[in-house]
């Protein structure tokens, strides 16, 4: 298995195109870094102020009979005065905020991610490349899956590649000096807490990563099923793209729960703010989001074990 | 020597309601090497894919060194080497890593055995070259060593000389010889070109519309069936053939010369009758039927290639 990991890299990463992507990410993420920082410089008032505007401005909210008001007014009250109170400037305008920020650039991942997903398959078939890889004493099983694999490595690579580059690009633009700086939280006991700012940061890569492992793993089932990269890169990404779009125009129906994309994102559930549809749960977007995983795959596997190759 | 290298037994494969392939059994004894030959379109490549097992047959299996191809893939393939149609390979890889690529898919193939049969094929100059950069003719090569890396018993050749020159031709042709004589390898290829399958194999096959239609020794199958003919090339072809029907001679007048249906020691004697009646006679030949016309007669004129 090892062994055809290495054969899918292999024939990932000796190719132009690759490096080209990876090199347009880079590219983008140091222009990205250096667009914040010029718009950043407008906004140039001492944090101070301006959080004790924010705290002021929230405070008759405390009192809200709206729940959910009264929650996010206490979050932005407390946080703000432990940040005066501690001297900790808030991370908007520093380096993690600049590197969270940057996590807006996961949709290019996932577009460069679809594109490499989309031939993985669909190449071996349009090349005839796929007689010669079939007659070897490994199961279809295995080939597929290492294919799969090394997809997902290539995402990863991807996401890697954004994190450092925007952390070294707003690194070098605004300094590393709110490195240190802790992520504050908000807990349920009602005190702030200090949190690893890294862990945090990770986390919210991570979290938008999920949309990225269902759109690349539905690139990777269109173009195991239909034998066409090029289809499998258009479906993906209208699909991708429309996301949004149709989640805003349909979302009076209560079906649209169990779109894919209604589930993608996870951080309302973490962060207690409310759900796209009333009642849905966390344990019930991912149960959403497994029950699509285990779909796209296994239309894959099933086509691509029991299928003839007649190319 | 004693099981056959592969069997086939009742392979059959529909594809909707369309009968491809009908129910064909073949043999192929270890060191063979056996030629399918048949017409575009009658099943050849189809047969191939289902050896090979890129096609499930609908009823019938292939037994390769005793294992079944349906029922146990991995153990009946590691003896097959094959290039199904033309080598594809991937071109913006080099040759070499190519090599390495179906490699790390057998276990226990060395770098000295990459080496090996990049000497073999002769590409040592250019292995490390990328294979956009190769001709067919060293693609060809390349799909050959692909084929032996592992050190398979059976050999699969589908088509192996399209697009070869007649010199890349004999080579392969040369070579594959070299294989099965040397190293007991049994080796399939397919064609649809008549000569080329009389010079390079020991038996062939010849398969019509899915149907295996007759097998046999190729030598057995230059001279089966051969009715003794001759030609005559002579000065005035009308008088003699005249001169012959007046003997009870079946004699048809062709652009080469008056071709008879007699046997040898008669031949002798029209000579003769010939000379005395003052035509001159420049030349005598017994006319051989070439496996292109036997082929015709067999498969009722079926166009080929």
């Amino acid at each position: 298995m090892l062994n055809l990991i290495r054969n899918e890299n292999m024939k990932i990463y000796n190719r132009l195109r690759t490096w080209v992507l990876i090199a347009l990410l880079v590219l983008a993420s140091i222009l990205l870094a250096a667009l914040s920082q010029t718009v950043a410089n407008h906004s140039n008032q001492d944090w101070q102020s301006v959080t004790r505007q924010q705290v002021e401005m929230a405070r008759p909210g405390l009192n809200d009979t709206d729940n959910l008001v009264k929650k996010s007014s206490e979050r932005i009250v407390k946080i703000g005065e432990y940040r005066l109170e501690h001297n900790l400037p808030p991370e908007d305008h520093q380096l993690w905020g600049a590197v969270r920020d940057a996590s807006g650039l996961l949709v290019l991942v996932t577009i460069f991610t679809v594109i490499v997903a989309a031939d993985i398959v669909a190449a071996e078939f349009s090349t005839g490349t796929i007689k010669l890889l079939l007659i070897r004493p490994v199961n279809r099983t295995k080939v597929l899956l290492s294919k799969y694999l090394a997809t997902l490595l290539f995402g990863l690579l991807l996401v890697a590649v954004l994190f450092l580059s925007s952390l070294l690009a707003n690194g070098v633009l605004l300094g590393f000096g709110g490195a240190g700086s802790p992520y504050l939280l908000l807990g349920a006991d009602g005190h702030v807490h200090e949190r690893s700012m890294l862990l945090h940061i990770l986390s919210v890569y991570g979290l938008n990563s999920v949309s990225l492992l269902m759109v690349v793993t539905l690139a990777f089932m269109i173009s195991t099923v239909f034998h066409s990269g090029s289809l499998a890169i258009a479906l993906s990404l209208i699909v991708l793209l429309l996301s949004n779009v149709l989640l805003f125009a349909l979302h009076n129906y209560d079906w649209m729960r169990y779109y894919l994309f209604a589930n993608t994102d996870l951080t309302p559930y973490l962060e207690g703010s409310p759900p796209l549809f009333q009642g849905m749960t966390l344990g019930f977007s991912i149960a959403v989001l497994c029950a699509y995983f285990v779909l796209f795959n296994g239309l894959s596997w099933l086509l691509f074990t029991r299928q003839d190759i007649r190319s | 020597m004693d099981k056959p290298t592969v069997q086939i037994k009742g392979l059959t494969k529909k594809i909707g309601s369309r009968l491809i392939i009908d129910n064909l059994s073949f043999e192929v004894p270890r060191g063979e090497i056996f030629g399918f030959l048949g017409p575009n379109g009658a099943g050849k490549t189809t047969t191939i894919r289902m050896m090979v097992g890129l096609m499930k047959p609908t009823d019938g299996d292939v037994w390769i060194e005793g294992k079944s191809i349906r029922r146990e893939f991995e153990q009946a393939i590691r003896h097959v080497g094959a290039i199904v149609e033309n080598p594809e390979m991937y071109k913006y890889l080099s040759g070499y890593k190519n090599l390495v690529h179906y490699a790390r898919m057998v276990p226990g193939v060395s770098p000295e055995r990459i080496a090996e049969v990049t000497r073999l094929v002769g590409l040592e100059a250019r292995i490390h070259d990328k294979v956009k950069s190769y001709s067919l003719g060293m693609r060809q090569r390349l799909g050959v060593a692909q084929a032996l890396l592992h050190k398979p018993t059976l050999l699969i050749l589908d088509e192996p000389t399209n697009g070869l020159d007649p010199a890349g031709i004999r080579e392969l042709r040369d070579y594959l010889r070299a294989l099965a004589r040397n190293e007991g390898i049994s080796i399939v290829v397919s064609s649809h070109l008549l000569a080329e399958m009389e010079l390079m194999c020991d038996r062939v096959g010849i398969i019509q519309n899915g149907r295996l239609i007759d097998v046999r020794l190729i030598r057995d199958f230059v001279s089966a069936g051969e009715t003794e003919r001759y030609l005559f090339q002579v000065g005035a072809p009308d008088q003699a053939a005249a001169l012959l029907r007046e003997q009870g001679v079946a004699v048809n007048s062709t652009e080469e010369g008056l071709e008879v249906g007699v046997g040898a020691e008669q031949i002798a004697d029209l000579n003769e009758q010939l000379v005395r009646a003052g035509i001159r006679v420049y030349g005598i030949w017994p006319v051989k039927k070439s496996l292109e016309d036997k082929f015709l007669e067999m498969t009722g004129g079926e166009p080929l290639a």
